[in-house]
């Protein structure tokens, strides 16, 4: 029970799984440009289509349950010429040039054109030069770039669910003369999360602040924990020669599954702002030196003890911070109650 | 004309054979004014004059036109394909572009996500098979050819079941997104009654619904029903305008669903009309026919409100035919009248002593009606109700509600032959109705003129009747009393057209039916239109809606151009009906396994002790579940005139 062939191997599969799901569980690869598992969106761009034996037509992997028996093909020359001529067809609806694109090196599309061999040829029905949207500080909205894979409104409405961009599609007549079917954002509802920018698999969506620092492979990935709150989001900081040029989630891990919000996906600038504090520092008459920590923990510690001496414990008190992780806000109450010996310890998200 | 016949039809659909010329609907013959044919499933032709290559040139244009965007295969195959055509009938062709136009049509079949990118190539793809030369002709001759004028539907297999062909996909897809409110407008371009069809629909449509060939169908009335929610919830009043004012008022005898549908589309285009209504509320047997646990009043109530908002004025309590007559209505300056007085009246059981005026003996159509106004209209514990159709549903289930104790319906067949509502059936059985099959009802046993019982005859089917249904037959010497305290027999309906309108006037028939053109509603006299049951008989509410939004059509079409007659596009909605939508057989290329929505339901030992509503509400989120699992069955039909 529960098995099917694939590419001429009986692999098993759990039922409800798709056959994109069975296949990935299997080690078989099969391409996507649309899919974004977060939002469960699927079945538009057609590129993973597979030949399924005695089905009419091709089968979208990503949205078709396995089915028990099914002999299915990932890599016919049927599914293979399909295939590239949805990309062929694809190339030609964009101004796709990846000498000019920012997302050259990570790009979906980019990758399956070189995989499949695509040629660029010009599309009969043309192409009209599409807006770009350069209204906000954050992000750039090219949408000559745009595959119309609707990714961004998924993770907009489904997974962030901002609804800050109104489903795009439908009759072609019903639909705004210029902008037609494309994510048009409305900038009332938008945060900036911008986590439409992580969504796109091409370079239509991008971050202005990381515009021209850097090719992507001149990056490197370096994962961390976002500072802003206690949620503790995991975060990949981009990094070219000690800078962080641009912040993602990382996907699939918990507690955020890629997910960020504005302020850890575009408020890093501090990290590099020449005014940070980088050592403790101790007013003496009147103005600040350098001090180790040893130097200064021990000077809170005893000024802390004579104050409680002199006072008594009620006469202290702790207040703790959300940009603190949870353990932190642990210790700090720890410190307050068993150090300080009173029960004067609260936490700003508490106000 | 040059009659040439030439069909493709039929062969795209596994299981089902092309059908040949001489097996086309009646529509498609010399006297009628379709020429050609295209469509979801080929192509048929019987016009020399008819160019197909330019049909294909309008009908890739339409599909171009109804393709959603969101597929790439649809969105990027319609426009090339359309592209190429345009070239091909601009004389600008090359004899490469055919091969171009082949290898797209099969890339979007093969890889669209909805039917309209899956079907919308097969005539293109049946004509470069079968007729390439006609496309080489043009390319040689290197010159423009004119184009033909075309009519176009856009259908499904849920839209062409429904009677009032409900853009069905559209407004599901809707709800989808979100927007309950495009989804309503979308409802009421075809039903001005959302909530009340949400409620109590039979639903042809789901019985259509191709995903039952892959799992399970769409709750698509519940989906109807949940975006009417909304908007009540939301407290908006509904983005309704009357049109521009015009100076022809129409007069409508019956505020019944075909008579508030037909005022509702009257008043879209500006015509004022007056509702003549014999009873003292709106609604006409959805009002008194349908109990409230089903059909709350206060739901028809508001949509029917909405409608007077139109320009619409309803006089009640007015008796045509008593207190006013048809001269007075001309006299009054009523351009146009449309008669839309239902079946109100009960169909005998042909038993003996059903006129003999006992006490605790009462038709269905009086007992729900009297139940209607608050009345617990006969008295005793035990009741027994005969017939199996939906009235009699809500005859017993009524019953239990007003306190009788032992209610029992009496069918004369099983339940495999039951017309009514297999939920309506279920839940009457949860709330503890009796079902006695095979039992025909034979004489009612009287004491001192009160019902004291019913003699019936024990039956066995036999063979199958001229509906299908296999035929009761009596088995002799097997009769038997029951004894009960009231008899509610509820087998059918009947007109009595003739008790409003002369019948020296107008045409009735024998079954004292209105006689109207099926397709423009109009009578015998031209300014009297008629539809809904009056005309069919007893029949569903929503038929009786569509019948009052088409008879406004041709009631604008006769008060601006004196006369009223079927467009083009009624011979095609009627050709496409006559060709099927939907095939029971078709064989999916796969199975899943998601289920249908059903809404929360009352406990049925709570519903049984009021009238309460027995359906709750449906939430957003499982009503955006529902909707996405909508095939999107879309096709597109062009008929060259």
């Amino acid at each position: 029970m529960n098995s099917l062939t694939l590419n001429g191997k009986n692999i098993s599969f759990e039922p409800g799984q798709t056959i994109l799901e069975a296949a990935r569980t299997h080690g078989v690869d099969i391409p996507t440009l649309c899919h974004l598992q977060a939002a469960d969106h699927k079945g538009v761009c057609r590129i993973c289509v597979v030949e399924v034996q005695g089905a009419d037509r091709l089968l979208p992997a990503c949205a078709t349950p396995a089915g028990d028996g099914m002999v299915v093909d990932t890599h016919s020359s049927k599914v293979v010429q399909e295939r590239k001529m949805l990309l062929e067809l694809l190339v030609a609806n964009g101004d796709h040039n990846c000498l000019f694109c920012e997302a050259n090196g990570d790009c979906k599309l980019q990758a399956l054109v070189y995989e499949y061999g695509v040629k660029n040829v010009a599309r009969r029905a043309g192409y009209e030069q599409r807006p770009i949207d350069d209204a906000t500080p954050m992000i750039l909205r090219d949408f000559n770039k745009c595959v119309l894979c609707g990714r961004c409104v998924a993770a907009c409405n489904d997974v962030q669910v901002n609804n800050a961009i109104p489903y795009p599609f439908g009759r072609r007549e019903d639909k705004p003369p210029v902008t037609g079917w494309l994510p048009v954002a409305d900038y009332d509802r938008c945060v900036h999360c911008g986590e439409c920018v992580q969504a796109c698999p091409v370079g239509a969506l991008l971050e202005k602040k990381a515009l021209g620092k850097a090719m992507t492979w001149q990056t490197q990935k370096v994962r961390t924990t976002c500072p802003y709150c206690g949620v503790g989001c995991q975060m990949w900081l981009h990094v070219k020669d000690n800078q962080v040029v641009k912040v993602t989630g990382v996907e699939d891990v918990l507690p955020n599954r890629g997910r960020l919000c504005v302020k850890g996906r575009f408020g890093y600038d501090f990290v590099h702002a020449p005014d940070r504090l980088t050592t403790p520092l101790i007013k003496e008459n009147g103005a600040f030196r350098e001090a180790g920590w040893d130097e200064a923990l021990g000077l809170v510690a005893s000024r802390f003890s004579e104050i409680k001496a002199a006072h008594g414990p009620q006469s202290l008190a702790g207040f703790t911070s959300a940009r603190a992780t949870n353990e932190e806000n642990y210790l700090m109450q720890k410190l307050v109650r068993t150090g300080f010996g009173t029960n004067n310890i609260d936490h700003c998200a508490r106000l | 004309m040059t009659s040439q016949t030439f069909s493709t039809w039929g062969r795209w659909v596994a299981g089902r054979e092309q059908v040949p010329p001489d097996k086309l609907p009646s529509e498609f013959s010399k006297d009628q004014p379709l020429k050609a044919f295209m469509g979801w499933d080929g192509l048929f032709v019987h016009d020399t004059a008819v160019n197909l290559v330019d049909m294909a040139r309008a009908y890739m244009e339409q599909a171009r036109q109804e393709s959603c965007g969101q597929c790439f295969p649809c969105r990027l195959g319609t426009e090339d394909m359309s592209a190429i055509l345009e070239g091909i009938c601009a004389g600008k062709g090359t004899p490469s572009d055919l091969d171009r136009l082949e290898s797209l049509a099969r890339l979007v079949t093969d890889t669209a996500r909805c039917d309209i990118g899956q079907t919308a190539p097969r005539p293109l793809l049946d004509l470069l098979q079968y007729r390439r030369e006609d496309f080489l002709n043009i390319i040689k001759s290197k010159t423009p050819i004119p184009a033909g004028h075309y009519v176009t539907k856009v259908t499904a297999p849920c839209t062409n079941a429904c009677p009032s062909h409900l853009n069905i996909p559209g407004y599901v897809e809707k709800i989808r997104i979100g927007r309950w409110d495009q989804a309503l407008s979308t409802i009421r371009n075809d039903c001005c009654l959302p909530g009340v069809v949400g409620r109590v629909c039979v639903r042809p449509c789901e019985f259509n619904c191709r995903r039952q060939r892959l799992d399970s169908g769409i709750a698509i009335r519940a989906l109807k029903r949940y975006a009417a929610d909304m908007e009540l919830e939301s407290g908006q009043e509904p983005p309704l305008q009357p049109g521009p004012a015009k100076d022809k008022k129409v007069a409508i005898i019956g505020a019944g669903p075909a008579g508030l549908s037909c005022a509702y589309y009257l008043g879209l285009k500006g015509y004022q009309s007056t509702i003549f209504e014999a009873l003292n509320e709106p609604g006409g047997m959805a009002a008194v026919g349908i109990p409230d646990y089903r059909l709350p009043r206060e739901i028809l109530r508001g949509e029917a409100n909405q409608v007077k908002k139109l320009g619409c004025e309803i006089r009640y309590g007015v008796n045509v035919g008593v207190d006013i007559t048809l001269d007075d209505l001309k006299l009054q300056g009523y351009s146009a009248i449309f008669v839309g007085v239902g079946a109100p009246e009960a169909s005998k059981m042909r038993c003996e002593g059903e006129d003999a005026g006992y006490q605790c003996f009462m038709t269905g159509v009086e007992f729900l009606r009297r139940v209607a106004y608050g009345e617990r209209p006969v008295e005793g514990k035990k009741i027994l109700v005969i017939g199996g159709g939906n009235v009699a549903m809500d005859c017993v289930r009524s019953a239990l509600r007003l306190g009788f104790t032992d209610v029992n319906l009496i069918y004369r067949r099983t339940r495999a032959e039951m017309p009514a509502d297999p939920v309506e059936i279920t839940e009457a059985q949860e709330e503890g109705v009796k079902f006695n099959y095979l039992v025909a009802p034979l004489r009612i046993v009287a004491k001192d003129g009160k019902v004291a019982g019913l003699e019936c005859q024990r039956m066995e089917l036999g063979e199958p009747d001229a509906s299908g249904r296999r035929r009761p037959v009596v088995v002799e010497g097997a009769n038997f009393i029951i004894e009960c305290d009231a008899i509610v027999p509820a087998i059918g309906q009947i007109c009595v057209v003739d008790c409003v309108l002369p019948p020296e006037e107008v045409e009735i028939t024998k079954w004292k039916t209105m006689v109207a053109d099926d397709i423009t509603f109009r009578t015998n006299q031209p300014y009297i239109f008629s539809g809904g049951d009056c005309v069919t008989g007893p029949a569903t509410l929503i038929a009786a809606l569509a019948a009052g939004k088409n008879a406004a059509r041709f009631i604008e079409q006769f008060l601006t151009t004196g006369q009223s007659v079927p467009e083009e596009s009624d011979y095609m909605e009627r050709l496409i009906s006559r060709l099927g939508v939907y095939y029971f057989k078709e064989k999916m290329p796969y199975a899943d396994s998601t289920t249908k929505l059903h809404p929360p339901v009352m406990e049925p030992e709570v519903r049984v002790n009021s009238f309460e509503e027995v359906e709750g509400v449906v939430n957003s989120a499982s009503a955006t579940k529902e909707a996405s699992r909508c095939l999107r069955c879309y096709r597109i039909a062009m008929a060259a005139v």
